[in-house]
């Protein structure tokens, strides 16, 4: 019996019993599905993640003003500093803190940025020239203010994306232009790259960046900072400067016990660690997840395979008395197997692909993994083809009365 | 099928002392008791007898569909229990026509596939297998029903599709289980001038019947009773 015979009796079988063909490849199809959607989500949650610590600006550690109380265990009554451009200058003086490279001080507020007919709110983040490397942002189209600029208190910003789009235009590029900031008119002189949700834990491209002189003398006065972000060398000297800095602002703040510290630092070494800890038991659990909706449709397969077998004993007994080889047989139900298995594969393929391009809430997006798209699919085959082969196997071992008893 | 010396009067099928037993100890039934059997090329023999006496068990065992608890049996001078399951599943597609008491045609598969399949598995080419297919339905009268499935036809009919599929190999030995037993009197007469006329050509026929009539159109009769064969004489026309 040639091999052509064979796949025509496969096509026939399958075809003669539709509902069943179709229920074995659904259990296919599902688990292939879900297989590819879950890893996507924690692949394009991984990527996610990762936009949001590369965002984080390198080497940068951040300190907040914070009232003392709010860790348990700190000594209530000692009364909060605030941070100050004096803390500032210590912390930049290479004599105290020679692993720190750079202290940009910032006071941030919120405001309306208009022009023309067009307003919508914006932070406003009042900072050195430092400010730019050290949160990552990068000037696109025109300039980035300098010390110049901050010495002179000179009213000129950079503008995020999004802000140039809501006041400006879509794609537009309004540099040279006035922006309103809350009535003050400020020169745009540069407009920063698009960072996307990736870009830290508030929405960068909303940001207006000005020099700090002149956002304290328009908004906010010259009073506290709202925090400071320090630079050092590299990754390895960064928790070295990390102590420079606490030690010199325990001393001026007049701390001696850490838990009553009225201030906060946060490198983003440690941010990393946190958002990669999380990704870790994200990642985890997603492929828990579809570990199992690949052994619970692995399962179903089984079912309807074994079911399958036991349900066409008698015609393997019919087709034996009329001269079929055990061969001949187990060809016939491995090729049927084989072209279900195959063909749920490539339908779960493109509908779990599919699945992946519907658009997410918060701004990440599924990614394909092709290994566990590939994965999915040799595993699915291979136990529709072992599960359909092996009763297959054993009915084609009867003897053929025996087949034909079977009811 | 090797021709044996001339004028040895060559038996195809040789039986002796075959015992089959199904289940055991106390359950067991004793369907067939050290029985003999001797067919010779070209016969055409009737076997009789009540429901129940092992009629069909030895049927089985001499379609090589079964095997004997012990004895042996010789198909064609060949000791088929030295076969193994590759040899005589290609002995049964080569030599053996077979009708099942219960039809056993394949369920929602029309009745050209399934009369066809018996070629499909000797290797027949697709066109010699249409035209033989539809040769032997007509034959069997039933032309017009190549495309109906097994749940479409009547039970006489699907009778005579299952004598269509064993008759279309043209097979030296023929093994019929009751092949009349659910037609009307003109197709038990059409089926019964089929097998005559394969007795004419020189095939050898083994078959069962409750029908007198039909056990008369043999060359030899032979009666089970409860599992023990003997030659039925004194009732030829
Ligand atoms: N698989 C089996 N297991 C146990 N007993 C069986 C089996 N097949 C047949 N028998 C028994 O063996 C005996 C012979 O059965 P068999 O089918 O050969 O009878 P038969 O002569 O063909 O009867 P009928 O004319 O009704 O077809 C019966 O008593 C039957 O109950
Ligand atoms: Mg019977």
């Amino acid at each position: 019996m040639s091999s052509v015979e064979i796949i025509r009796f496969a096509v026939r079988a399958l075809l003669a019993n539709r509902l069943r063909s179709l229920l074995t490849m659904l259990g296919i199809i599902i688990g292939i599905a879900a297989v590819i959607l879950l890893t996507s989500l924690g692949n394009g949650a991984a990527q996610y993640i990762q936009g949001q610590i590369s965002g984080l600006g390198a080497n940068s550690i951040t300190v907040f003003a914070r009232s003392p109380g709010e860790t348990a265990g700190s000594t209530a009554g000692s009364a909060a500093r605030p941070l100050t451009s004096q803390d500032a200058a210590a912390l930049g003086d290479p004599q105290g803190a020679p692993d720190v490279t750079y202290v940009a001080p910032v006071v941030q507020t919120t405001t309306t940025a208009a022009a023309g007919r067009n307003s919508e709110n914006a932070t406003v983040i009042g900072s050195t020239a430092a400010y730019f490397p050290g949160s990552n942002s990068v000037v696109e189209v025109g300039r980035a203010y300098d010390q110049a600029d901050v010495d002179q208190a000179k009213p000129v910003a950079v503008i995020g994306r999004t802000v140039a789009d809501d006041v400006f235009g879509v794609g537009s590029v309004p540099t040279g232009r006035t922006i309103l900031l809350n009535g003050a008119p400020f020169q745009v002189i540069g407009i920063l790259k698009y960072k996307g949700q990736g870009g830290g834990l508030s929405n960068p491209d909303s940001n207006v960046l000005a020099p700090i002189t002149t956002v304290q003398s328009t908004f906010t006065g010259f009073g506290n900072l709202d925090q400071m972000l320090i630079g050092s060398q590299s990754t390895d000297t960064q928790a070295a400067a990390q102590s420079e800095v606490e030690s010199i602002l325990d001393r001026r703040h007049g701390i001696t016990n850490p838990n009553d510290r009225d201030y906060q630092v946060i490198s983003s070494a440690q941010i990393a660690q946190v958002l990669n800890s999380t990704l870790g038991a994200l990642s985890a659990l997603l492929a828990g997840i579809a570990a199992i909706s690949l052994v619970v449709g692995g399962i179903g397969i089984t079912n309807i395979m074994l079911v399958s077998v036991t349900e066409r004993t008698r015609e393997i007994g019919i087709r034996k008395a009329l001269g079929a080889t055990p061969g001949a047989i187990l060809g016939q139900f491995l090729v049927e197997a084989t072209i279900l298995s195959a063909l749920a594969g490539v339908i779960g393929v493109g509908i779990g692909i599919a699945g992946t391009l519907i658009p997410l809430p918060g701004g990440f997006r599924a990614v394909v993994v092709p290994a566990a798209v590939v994965a999915a699919v040799v595993v699915s085959i291979a136990i529709g083809v072992f599960f359909g082969g092996y009763p297959a196997r054993r009915a084609a071992r009867l003897r053929p009365i025996e087949a034909l008893r079977r009811e | 099928m090797t021709t044996p010396a001339v004028g040895a009067d060559p038996a195809v099928l040789d039986v002796r002392n075959l015992s089959k037993v199904y289940g055991e100890g106390d359950t067991a039934v004793h369907a067939l008791r050290e029985v003999d059997l001797l067919v010779r090329r070209g016969e055409y023999v009737a076997v009789i007898g009540q429901s129940g006496s092992g009629k069909s068990t030895l049927l089985n065992i001499l379609g090589c569909l079964d095997a004997p608890t012990s004895g042996r049996y010789l198909l064609d001078g060949l000791d088929v229990a030295n076969l193994d399951e590759r040899q005589q599943s290609v002995l049964r597609n080569r030599q053996i026509g077979f009708v099942f008491q219960s039809f056993n045609l394949i369920p929602r598969t029309t009745a050209f596939a399934n009369v066809e399949l018996p070629m499909v598995y000797a290797g027949i080419s697709r066109r010699h297998r249409r035209e033989r297919t539809l040769a032997a339905l007509d034959l069997v009268g039933l032309a017009g029903r190549a495309d109906h499935r097994p749940n479409e036809l009547s039970g006489g009919q699907q009778q005579r599709v299952a004598v269509a599929r064993a008759l279309v190999t043209g097979p030296a030995l023929l093994l019929a289980d009751e092949p009349t037993g659910n037609l009307d009197s003109q197709s038990t007469a059409d089926v019964l001038s089929l097998f005559d006329g394969l007795h004419a050509a020189g095939r050898t026929i083994v078959l069962i019947t409750h029908d007198s009539e039909v056990a008369e159109r043999a060359d030899r009769t032979v009666v089970v009773t409860d599992g023990r064969l003997r030659d039925q004489v004194g009732l030829r026309s």
